[in-house]
Order: C-alpha cells, then sequence, then structure tokens
C-alpha cells in the first residue's frame, strides 16, 4: 500500500476496503487452521500431503492480506492474527463448522474455494493496486484448489452410496452459512470506489453459474432455481451475523488451539 | 475410498529445461486425475521441476516379463548378464587397459618415475621439492 494509492480513496471507502481485507484474511486463516487437521489422518497420504499443502497456501495468502490491511491501518500482522478475542474474527459463519468428516470437509472446501474464486474475479482489476497484486497470485493457487476439489466432488458423487450420502448431507447443511462468504460487507462505498468491480450480489450470481455447472448434472443439492436471468434461493437466506461477532463452539475450540502459543506470551519475538 | 481401486503410478521429472527426464518416485491414486495432482504435490509444487511425467506402472514393461519376450526352446536369453568379457566395448574398460600397458612398459624401461603411473603429478612433486 503506498500512501498516494491510500489518499485516492475517501473515508468511507477506506473503511470497507478494510472490512474486506479483514474478512477475505480471517476465511483463508480459519479456513487454513480447520483443514490443517487433516495432517496425519486424511483418507491416504497422498491426500495427506495434498490437503496439508492447501491449508498452508491459505495461511500464506491469509498473511499476505494481513499485511495489506496492516500497511492501510497501521499495527502488526500476528497480533491481527492472532492476538484478538474470538469475536473479533470476521470469517464467515461457513467456516465456524468443524473439519467433521471428509466429505464434509471437501464439501465446505469447494463451496469456500468456489465463493472465493468469484470474489477474487471482481478484485483483479481492483483500483487498490496492492490488492489486485496480491488477488493475481492468490487466483493462481486457487485455480488448482478449484481443480482438487471439483475433483473430489465428482468422486465422491459416484463413488458410491455412502460417499454420495455423506456428500448430500454436508452440502444440504452447509448451503444456508456459504452464502455468508459472499455477505456480510459493506461492498457500495467500494464499488463506487472501483476496489470491487462489482456489487457482491452481482458476485454471488456469477458463482452460482458456475456450481450450477458443476452441482446440477451431479444431481447435488442447489437451493436455487432460475428466474429470468437470475438465481432465486429455493431455501431461507442465512441467518443474521455472517460474519460474527457471535460465533459457534467449534470455532471458540479452534481459536483456542490456533492462538494457545501466542497467548502463553504475547510479547515473545518469534 | 472412491469405489475405484488404487494404482501405483511412476513420476518422472525434468529439473530444468534441456535436463533429461529422471525418475522422481512413485505414488498411490484411485486414476491418472489424482495421481496428477498428487505428483505436482510431491514433486512440483516447490519449483523443483518444469515437467512431470505420470505413468502407471501397469504400462511399464519389465524386460524380464515372462510374457514379454519369448525365446526359442525355453532357452534363457541372458540378455542383462552376457557370459563372455565386455569390457573392451566401454571407454573404462580402454583406459584401465592403456594404464596397465603403460605401467608394464615403464616396468621394462627400468629407470625413475617407473613407480609412478601419473607422470605429470611426479614432476609436480619434483617442483615442491626444488622450491
Amino acid at each position: 500500500m503506498t500512501a498516494q494509492a491510500a489518499e485516492q480513496l475517501d473515508q468511507q471507502a477506506r473503511d470497507a476496503l478494510a472490512g474486506l481485507l479483514l474478512a477475505m484474511a480471517d476465511d483463508e486463516f480459519v479456513l487454513g487452521f480447520w483443514d490443517s487437521e487433516w495432517t496425519g489422518i486424511a483418507p491416504v497420504l497422498e491426500e495427506d500431503v495434498a490437503i496439508a499443502s492447501l491449508a498452508q497456501d491459505e495461511i500464506g495468502h491469509a498473511q499476505a492480506l494481513y499485511r495489506l490491511l496492516t500497511d492501510l491501518q497501521g499495527g502488526d500482522p500476528d497480533r491481527l492474527a492472532f492476538g484478538r478475542p474470538p469475536e473479533e474474527y470476521r470469517h464467515a459463519r461457513l467456516l465456524d463448522h468443524p473439519r467433521t468428516d471428509w466429505a464434509f470437509t471437501v464439501a465446505r472446501r469447494f463451496l469456500y474455494d468456489t465463493a472465493d474464486a468469484a470474489r477474487l474475479d471482481a478484485l483483479v482489476a481492483s483500483a487498490h493496486r496492492p490488492l489486485a497484486e496480491v488477488v493475481a497470485k492468490m487466483r493462481r493457487e486457487e485455480t488448482y484448489h478449484l481443480l482438487h476439489m471439483h475433483a473430489w466432488v465428482e468422486r465422491l458423487a459416484g463413488g458410491g452410496e455412502e460417499p454420495r450420502a455423506r456428500l448430500e448431507a454436508a452440502l444440504e447443511r452447509l448451503w444456508p452459512d456459504a452464502r455468508c462468504v459472499l455477505g456480510g460487507l459493506d461492498d457500495a462505498p467500494l464499488v463506487a470506489a472501483g476496489v470491487l468491480a462489482e456489487p457482491l450480489a452481482a458476485v454471488e450470481q456469477r458463482w452460482l453459474d458456475g456450481l450450477a455447472r458443476v452441482l446440477e448434472p451431479l444431481a447435488l443439492p442447489f437451493p436455487f432455481r432460475r428466474d429470468g436471468d437470475r438465481w432465486e434461493p429455493t431455501k431461507a437466506p442465512p441467518a443474521a451475523g455472517c460474519r460474527g461477532p457471535r460465533r459457534a463452539d467449534d470455532f471458540l475450540w479452534l481459536w483456542e488451539q490456533f492462538t494457545m502459543v501466542y497467548r502463553s506470551d504475547p510479547e515473545a519475538s518469534w | 475410498m472412491t469405489g475405484q481401486p488404487m494404482q501405483v503410478f511412476e513420476v518422472f521429472r525434468r529439473e530444468r529445461e534441456g535436463g533429461p527426464m529422471q525418475h522422481a518416485g512413485n505414488l498411490l491414486a484411485p486414476d491418472p486425475e489424482l495421481a496428477a495432482h498428487y505428483a505436482r504435490e510431491f514433486y512440483g509444487r516447490r519449483q523443483e521441476s518444469v515437467r512431470l511425467w505420470i505413468v502407471p506402472r501397469a504400462a511399464i514393461r519389465d524386460l524380464a516379463d515372462p510374457d514379454l519376450l519369448q525365446p526359442p526352446f525355453d532357452r534363457d536369453p541372458d540378455l542383462l548378464q552376457p557370459p563372455f568379457d565386455r569390457s573392451f566395448k566401454k571407454p573404462a574398460g580402454y583406459s584401465a587397459e592403456i594404464k596397465r600397458k603403460l605401467a608394464e612398459a615403464r616396468a621394462r624401461a627400468g629407470g625413475e618415475g617407473a613407480e609412478d603411473d601419473d607422470p605429470v603429478a611426479a614432476s609436480g612433486r619434483e617442483g615442491v621439492e626444488q622450491a
């Protein structure tokens, strides 16, 4: 972040940008920690390496995004990542769920990765150049994440009765909270300032276009119907508080885990 | 896991442009697509490769496969261990032979340096002594 780029934004846009960066960073950070829990216990050794690698990628993305935020408003990225109480995290509620079983992890990652890809598409030409540069790098890695999760969704969907049933159950349970990934943010000032190419409601439509092409042929849960040129939800929208402050106990447990070392001595130098 | 039996895939990698494809290792996957993902994780995600080949082990033929070659009269064709000394076919075999002959010639000629089969090293040693 250069001073010049920051000065081009008015206070309202700067606040909205800070909110966006914190939300994206927390999304990647919390997902990275949940998925790192598979280390040592993934279905096969090869997948153990792959999912740990994906989880590490997300932590790296979070680090880059926390840095953009501290460049904008000051502060220390480590303190942001580890030094906040749980109610100050702004990740989407989709990421409050525990890792559960493998099908659940695949379903959650697939919904998140596809929503995140739609979000990144709307940021790659961002007027906030430092963000556009980070997003360009993130997209290169996220393309592989999409490939890998898509491969798993196909295999679980066609892998017999139990894998399919578990995948369907996970998607049913996660759908309302998945919509939180593209919600809970003040996007109007970001669109006005050219930071975000289009409103998040439009990003969500693009996300659903892409998902329909994968989920409908596999006859997997997709609770939307076509209405003219729009997808209309056939189920209730997600409950309020998509990005906190109230958090599920599962996230409180994860927070205890990933902040444990930091809290033992917040002043330590690593 | 996904209803497909796991297969072994052998992975070959090229470290830099112009280099040879070399065996990297192997992995288990239910199909070629996941094998490609895992090959990339194992041998490509730290920029250590510019190219990867992923080969099902089942596609690899071993010279010793009993159904590959059909030698007449049930004889063992012994293709990897020829019975005669063929060292003359190898550059190393040739130079070893020359060294042996050179040492013999020196021994026959007698005189100083006969014990040294490396005249360059011998002269260098003398130089040090003079200094």
